[in-house]
């Protein structure tokens, strides 16, 4: 790999073995820059705190680890300052639908040209395994979810995606970084989308999640491919329809599926540019 | 003749109360008088008590006497709920609209009724042109012709009053002919030249694009919005960017990073949205990134008084935040103060990377000031921040140790100087570091890059004689509270008065100032008396240090302040 492709920092990720972080490190330095062709110095990458948050020392373009779940809209006041930059804020389930949650609608509705990507661990993390807005939701009894618990999550599921889409965001994704060339390849299409951008990317948290989490996820992963049929739950009773991106009623419908019972890996929705 | 006039003008919101004081600033503006015009008002848009204290001046633009010479009443309800803030003397010339006052209020032997609704409505047919019936009738008293209204810089909206209700202006031209106000003329203006109107929040905005201001985030607060709406207007018009952010966190998040991209970024709020920006000031002190916050202090805690001043936002500016945060505090404390001193603040933000917090308040931001534009039309030099040399050779480090503590930046953009910031401690280049030696090093240089501000001297300004030992410390815009009750006593040969424009970090010259004194007197408009603890937590005080605070709510006034600066000759 030449020089200018490198896109690595020679500092060394603090993730544990196994993190799907990894590969979403790897998807970005080896995949998306490279294919964007985006010189290091155009770049910016922002975080907010948690595990992925660390990413930025870890690229070599211009990096900003700020603050929890601010990522967003420090992103937005570059970009705005500066349009040519390509910029993307990075982060976690907790960060940007918990404590940053109040910034993400009004990034949608400006339709600034940045890119949101969410690492969804369904776990706090860093702070060693409580529950975020995406720990899925367990009946009473069934006992703790992640490994350090002794109690369920009981509150219900906030879903990044039907959320997503319902506040119009004009381009939404979701990877799986079990899959990082297919993330590697949604990314670079949200990079390249002109206007706001989100991309859920699946993680494994190797550490607290429980080890059927991703098992199940990825049994259950259904691709979207444009024209072909959508897959859905055993449960549902509903014909498949065939995927179009640009029909945000189909992606509503897509993003109600429950993400335990049928993960969509995919574009789900692809607005108008800007 | 007299070479000063203090108007107070009172009635209900709708009432036109400060259209009228505000038309009365631009014909005396034109004639060439200085003036002052506070405002007073209550929470509600339309139908609470309204009032404005307009002082004209031939010489200089005074604050408003206590006592007004001469009362406009509109309304004597809401006047009752302003009688503090103006009151009337003996001497006092009353003009009301018809109505009688109740008998709780004492009025002087000259007061007329004037029919001010019924000439409106018999001239426009409606009623919401008497005040400017009541302008005709003052330009008449006061000898300020309103020809020249046309001429003076009004905006349109002004003009389009006028001349909707020019034969509501030329009848109030008729009232009251039969008496002659004598003392109420003000002798010639010194400088005849026509004077600029500005009030501190206007000017905030002005000068903040004059210092190079590209972009430009807030949330609309009273009483500060107005410098957002202002840099909407200014920056629309210049290609800079303007957003208006769901909150104040995402405000300062944003001017971070704008800043971050090489633009001069700023932010105006008041104390509530000054406590979401927190977490956010503790970011641009730990990464050095260049930021300027006018805060317009309100009286607090919490909701407070919103439209009304205090100077309490102090402790917050200062320390809010955890950890040890250094940021620079400036303080204004009149109106050319807010458009010079937001030029200093950009200069220092750029030079040293650092939030530079400017503490404006209520009284500053709204009083509209008329005066000479020389400080318009002065140079002042603009400061822009390091940035790393071209030829600049091995690996760019963004923290680098340098003599002066302040490390060249790269712009976000810029090509060959990639680096990556963090508000966790980090090394020179940028990187994470949870080392002892490397965090106490970096807490020296975010300090001690901020020492040479302490020998700024220019930004303490004493008044007085050098060699007399009692004297007063007092910032802001009680300062000029100060200044006036001083002079109105005549003893500026007696004591001195220090008004502290840079607050942190203390500058050599105020702790110079102090250790002068046998006897120190301290003036301030926060409860808890937070400058006063502030200073003497930094210097010592002389042990005769008496101190003068207390709650926003109403202005100071130059009958409170004389008993304890007479204290201080004794």
């Amino acid at each position: 790999m030449s020089e200018a492709r490198n896109y690595r920092t020679d500092v060394s990720p603090i993730w544990c073995p196994g993190c799907g972080n990894l590969a979403l490190l790897n998807a970005l330095t080896t995949k998306v820059l490279p294919t964007l062709g985006i010189p290091r110095h155009q770049a910016l990458i922002v975080s907010g705190i948690g595990c992925s948050s660390r990413i930025p020392a870890y690229i070599d373009t211009y990096g900003f680890n700020s603050l929890h779940g601010r990522a967003v809209v420090i992103a937005q006041g570059a970009k705005l300052a500066r349009p040519e930059l390509t910029v993307v804020a990075i982060g976690g389930d907790g960060d940007f639908f918990s404590i940053g949650a109040g910034h993400l609608p009004h990034a949608v509705r400006r339709n600034i040209d940045i890119t949101c990507i969410m690492v969804n661990n369904f776990v706090y993390a860093l702070t060693k395994g409580q529950t975020s807005p995406t720990t899925p939701y367990l009946q009473r009894g069934e006992g703790p979810f992640l490994s350090l618990q002794f109690y369920p999550p009981v509150d219900p599921v906030l879903d990044m995606v039907s959320y997503s889409v319902s506040t119009k965001a004009s381009f939404i994704a979701q990877g799986i970084s079990t899959d990082p060339a297919h993330l590697a390849w949604l990314i670079t299409e949200a990079v390249r989308h002109k206007g706001f951008s989100f991309v859920n990317v699946l993680t494994p948290c190797a550490t607290f999640d429980p080890p059927w989490l991703f098992k199940r996820i990825k049994e259950r992963a259904s691709y979207l491919k444009e024209g072909e049929p959508v897959g859905l739950p055993e449960s549902s009773t509903e014909q498949p329809w065939l995927h179009d991106s640009t029909n945000i009623t189909l992606a509503l419908k897509l993003a109600q599926t429950p993400v335990l019972e049928k993960p969509h890996i995919g574009i789900i929705f692809r607005g108008s540019q800007q | 003749m007299r070479n000063r006039l203090t108007i107070g003008i009172a009635g209900a919101g709708g009432d036109g109360v400060v259209v009228l004081g505000s038309l009365l600033q631009e014909l005396a503006a034109f004639r060439g008088y200085f003036s002052q015009m506070s405002r007073y008002y209550g929470p509600q848009i339309r139908g609470g008590a309204s009032g404005a204290k307009l002082s004209l001046d031939a010489a200089c633009a005074r604050i408003p006497g206590d006592i007004v010479d001469l009362l406009v009443c509109f309304n004597w309800e809401k006047y009752v709920e302003l009688q503090r803030e103006l009151p009337i003397g003996n001497d006092s010339v009353v003009i009301y609209d018809s109505a009688s006052p109740g008998a709780s209020i004492a009025l002087p032997r000259r007061r007329f009724a004037v029919p001010f609704s019924n000439t409106s409505k018999e001239t426009t047919n409606s009623t919401s042109a008497k005040n400017i019936v009541a302008l005709g009738l003052l330009s008449k008293m006061l000898d300020l012709p309103t020809d020249s209204l046309k001429a003076a810089t009004l905006d349109r909206e002004a003009l389009a009053i006028l001349q909707k209700d020019a034969p509501a202006l030329n009848a109030g031209k008729h009232l009251l002919s039969e008496i002659d106000f004598p003392d109420l003329r003000l002798s010639p203006p010194t400088d005849p030249s026509v004077k600029v109107i500005l009030h501190g929040n206007s000017a905030i905005a002005q000068a903040a694009i004059r210092a190079g201001c590209r972009a430009f985030f807030g949330y609309p607060i009273t009483p500060a919005a107005e410098i957002m709406q202002e840099m909407q207007e200014r920056l629309s018009q210049d290609n800079g960017v303007f957003l208006q952010a769901e909150d104040e966190i995402a405000a300062l998040g944003m001017a971070l990073g704008a800043s971050l991209t090489g633009a001069k970024a700023m932010t105006a709020t008041s104390g509530p949205g000054l406590d979401l920006m927190t977490e956010m000031i503790g970011l641009a002190s730990s990464a050095e990134i260049p930021v300027v916050i006018a805060d317009v202090q309100r009286c607090g805690p919490a909701t407070g008084i919103p439209s009304k001043s205090e100077q309490s936002d102090l402790n917050h500016a200062i320390y809010g935040g955890h950890g040890d945060a250094p940021r620079v505090i400036i303080v204004p404390y009149d109106m050319e103060g807010c458009y010079r001193l937001i030029i200093e603040s950009f200069n220092i933000s750029e030079e040293y990377q650092v939030p530079v917090i400017l503490l404006s308040d209520q009284w500053l931001a709204q009083t509209t000031v008329a005066t000479t534009s020389h400080f318009l039309s002065r140079d002042y030099p603009l400061m822009e921040r390091k940035r790393p040399a071209l030829d600049y050779r091995g690996q760019y480090q963004r923290y680098e140790m340098t003599k002066g503590y302040v490390s060249p930046m790269a712009s976000v953009g810029d090509e060959r100087f990639t680096y990556q910031a963090t508000g966790l401690a980090h090394d020179e280049k940028g990187r994470p570091s949870f080392d002892f030696a490397n965090n106490q090093r970096m807490h020296e240089k975010r300090w001690h890059k901020l020492a040479a501000l302490r020998d700024r001297d220019e930004f303490t300004k004493v008044f007085g004689r050098e060699d007399v030992r009692r004297g007063i410390v007092t910032p802001g815009s009680s300062a000029q509270f100060v200044l006036e009750t001083v002079e109105e006593l005549g003893l500026q040969d007696k004591i001195k008065v220090c008004i502290p424009e840079l607050i942190y970090p203390l500058p050599h010259k105020l702790a110079d100032f102090v250790a002068s004194l046998d006897k120190l007197q301290i003036v301030e408009m926060s409860y808890s008396a937070q400058f006063y603890h502030y200073l003497r937590s930094q210097i010592d005080l002389p042990s005769d240090t008496r101190v003068y605070a207390r709650a926003g709510g109403l202005p100071l006034a130059i009958s409170e302040l004389s008993a304890p600066i007479l204290e201080l000759t004794r």
